[in-house]
């Protein structure tokens, strides 16, 4: 099964804190697809715990790659859109 | 020991608003019991654990939606750790070899707030997510966690502290609250706050309270008394100016372009501390000469009328900025922050200069600039060479260490002001960490220690002929104001909610008057008595 990847930054001064992680949370369970993330290079985290995303330690600046099972381009682009929209500063 | 009527508990008042009431004692509720092993099947343990966390999530829905707004995003995050997926996998885990349910629940939270410890983002989260987990243990026991208040009365809360899900069941009932720990920043004190409830915090001695008690709360006196007597409550002081202008300036503290179109609208005298950091909180690269000259040209031409004093960056690890790479340190407070960024950040500082200077120049403000953290002479001097090498405005430096403040008098020919941060002067000066609520007390900014630095300061400046100010919190307490223009500081800088309040109150006397409050408040020997002195003469004349 092919997977996308896609780079998020995270821009919340405060990281990748409880509420974003929550939101992510919420959304890859929508989507019903097992999205992983993590920083480049090291063990990613599945995106369906905000636990497990927490956990990663995630500060304010840092990029991190989300990598989603589909072909489907689009739907991959926009899901990646979303995650970045939630780790926007407030 | 009950408390005698007419009896006195002090703590820290929040807001203005008094209140008399029934004391209400929010007891911690009956002990968890024990983990134990599970004498059920595995199946039972599962579904006995699912209902609970579901009870605990939907109690989380209602709470969620009688606080509405922020605090409503707060619960939906809480209640998505508690459903957490991999939570239930681990808790499974545990009941399947062999633990009960609530065991099993209470060890995965634990495990997960291992991996999320060390971390002070989220500290706060952590504490919420140990609250759920006993939330729901106690469901499984059967025990009664939510609190019961009345809706009907006039309830004084009294406990420990309030965690957010309590706060949200506060009633209308409500109208005071007591709490034993947290300082004027928990929690519990923003709630109060913003919904104009009587609140004392910090407040050990209100241990001796008893339900049913009938108490006056009077944070304006900083006090609990033991009486039904609302006209014992402090008056909060009224100023009323009869002179046109203040003792000294009111300048305004800025950091952001919005702030500074704010403090336009207010009657504040320039800028007394435009805080530079908070434009690279999330930057990740260092940001080019002409971005910042684009920001701070910007900003200085939307700042109100008269001098604006910019501190270059302020940041340390406990006010990270990406693209510095700070490494995390044991004590950051005490680390490599301010102005000790020179070291490996030298580039940076001196490209804010220069982009000060082209924004001096292209806005035609007049532009102070100041650096943050200066211990010794010799910093303030390399830093005033600095600064002077690059750009024609004139240089100070912020005093928060103990160190420069017994040495402003040996600056003179050095810089041309200093600008006091007392929130860093008194945690250096008391050794208490601002960031912990238990040591609210000795960071009250009527601490006799403080005012005598204050005063070293303002004279030392006076005899070595520079300016000085305070651009901390205290300066936006109108009274301390009127202590500081007495101390002999030439300036104060408050926040922007509090220039006509401060403004107000510099020009309700004269200067031999502010100096008659001043000498009287330093007499005393209790951060109380030197309030309640400052209030009293200010109200005599």
């Amino acid at each position: 099964m092919s997977v996308i990847q896609g780079k998020v930054q995270v821009l919340d001064p405060i990281g990748l804190h409880a509420r974003p992680a929550s939101q992510i949370v919420k959304l890859v369970k929508e989507s019903g697809l097992e999205i992983t993330i993590g920083r480049t290079g090291q063990e990613f985290a599945k995106a369906n715990s905000a636990l497990r995303l927490m956990a990663l330690k995630i500060s304010a600046g840092e990029t991190l790659t989300v990598e989603i099972p589909t072909a489907d381009q689009a739907l991959a682009d926009s899901l990646i859109a979303q995650i970045q929209e939630f780790l926007k500063a407030d | 020991m009950p408390s005698q009527p007419g009896a006195i508990l002090k703590g820290l008042g929040v807001g203005l608003v008094s209140a008399v009431g029934d004391v209400l004692i929010v007891k911690q509720s009956k002990p968890l019991p024990e983990w134990t092993r599970s004498t059920k099947s595995i199946d039972e343990e599962i579904s006995e654990l699912k209902s609970a966390i579901d009870f605990v999530s939907k109690n989380l829905d209602e709470l969620g939606q009688k606080a509405g707004g922020t605090s409503a995003e707060i619960f939906e995050a809480l209640k998505t750790l508690i459903e957490d997926e991999e939570l239930m996998e681990v808790a499974t885990a545990n009941i399947d070899v062999g633990w009960g349910a609530a065991a099993a629940i209470g060890k995965a939270v634990d495990e997960f707030a291992e991996l999320l410890g060390g971390d002070p983002t989220f500290e706060e989260r952590v504490a919420d997510f140990q609250d759920l987990s006993k939330r729901v243990q106690a469901r499984i026991a059967g025990i009664e966690m939510a609190l019961s208040i009345p809706e009907k009365g006039r309830i004084v809360l009294v406990g420990e502290d309030f965690s957010p899900a309590d706060t949200a069941q506060f009633t209308d009932a409500v109208v005071g609250v007591i709490t034993l720990k947290g300082g004027p920043t928990s929690h519990t004190a923003i709630i109060c706050r913003s919904k104009s409830i009587a609140a004392v915090v910090s407040c050990p001695d209100a241990a001796s309270l008893e339900t049913g008690d009938r108490v006056l709360v009077d944070p304006v006196g900083d006090r609990v008394l033991v009486s039904d007597d609302e006209s014992l409550a402090t008056k909060s002081l009224e100023f009323v100016a009869i002179n046109s202008e203040p003792l000294v300036p009111v300048r305004a503290n800025i950091g952001t372009l919005e702030d500074a179109k704010a403090a336009r609208e207010t009657r504040a005298n320039g800028v007394g501390l435009f805080r530079t950091e908070l434009l690279y909180l999330s930057a990740k690269t260092q940001p080019s000469l002409e971005q910042q000259v684009a920001s701070y040209t910007e900003i200085l031409k939307a700042a109100p009328e008269g001098p604006i004093v910019v501190r270059t960056i302020d940041a340390g690890s406990d006010k990270p900025v990406p693209f510095l790479n700070m490494p995390e340190e044991e004590n950051p407070s005490l680390g490599v922050r301010g102005y000790r960024l020179i070291v490996d950040h030298r580039d940076f500082i001196e490209s804010q200069l220069k982009a000060l200077e082209s924004a001096r120049v292209a806005s035609g403000r007049e532009v102070w600039v100041m650096a943050p953290m200066i211990a010794t002479a010799e910093e303030a001097k390399a830093f005033a060479d600095l600064a002077r090498s690059i750009g024609g405005y004139k240089v100070g430096i912020m005093v928060e260490t103990p160190s420069i403040a017994l040495i402003v008098d040996q600056l003179g020919g050095v810089i041309d002001f200093v600008s006091v941060g007392t929130n860093d002067l008194s945690q250096y000066l008391f050794a208490a960490d601002r960031m912990n609520p238990s040591l609210g007390a000795l960071l009250n900014h009527w601490q006799p220690a403080l005012i005598k630095s204050l005063a070293r300061i303002a004279s030392g400046a006076k005899a070595a002929g520079i300016s000085s100010g305070v651009c901390g919190e205290s300066a936006s307490d109108p009274a301390f104001a009127v202590v500081l223009a007495g101390l002999g500081m030439d300036s104060v800088s408050v926040s922007k909610s509090q220039v006509t309040a401060v403004h107000n109150a510099l020009s309700s006397l004269s200067l031999a008057d502010a100096k008659e409050v001043a000498n009287a408040v330093l007499k005393e020997t209790t951060a109380e008595a030197a309030r309640a002195t400052a209030l009293r003469e200010i109200a005599n004349r």
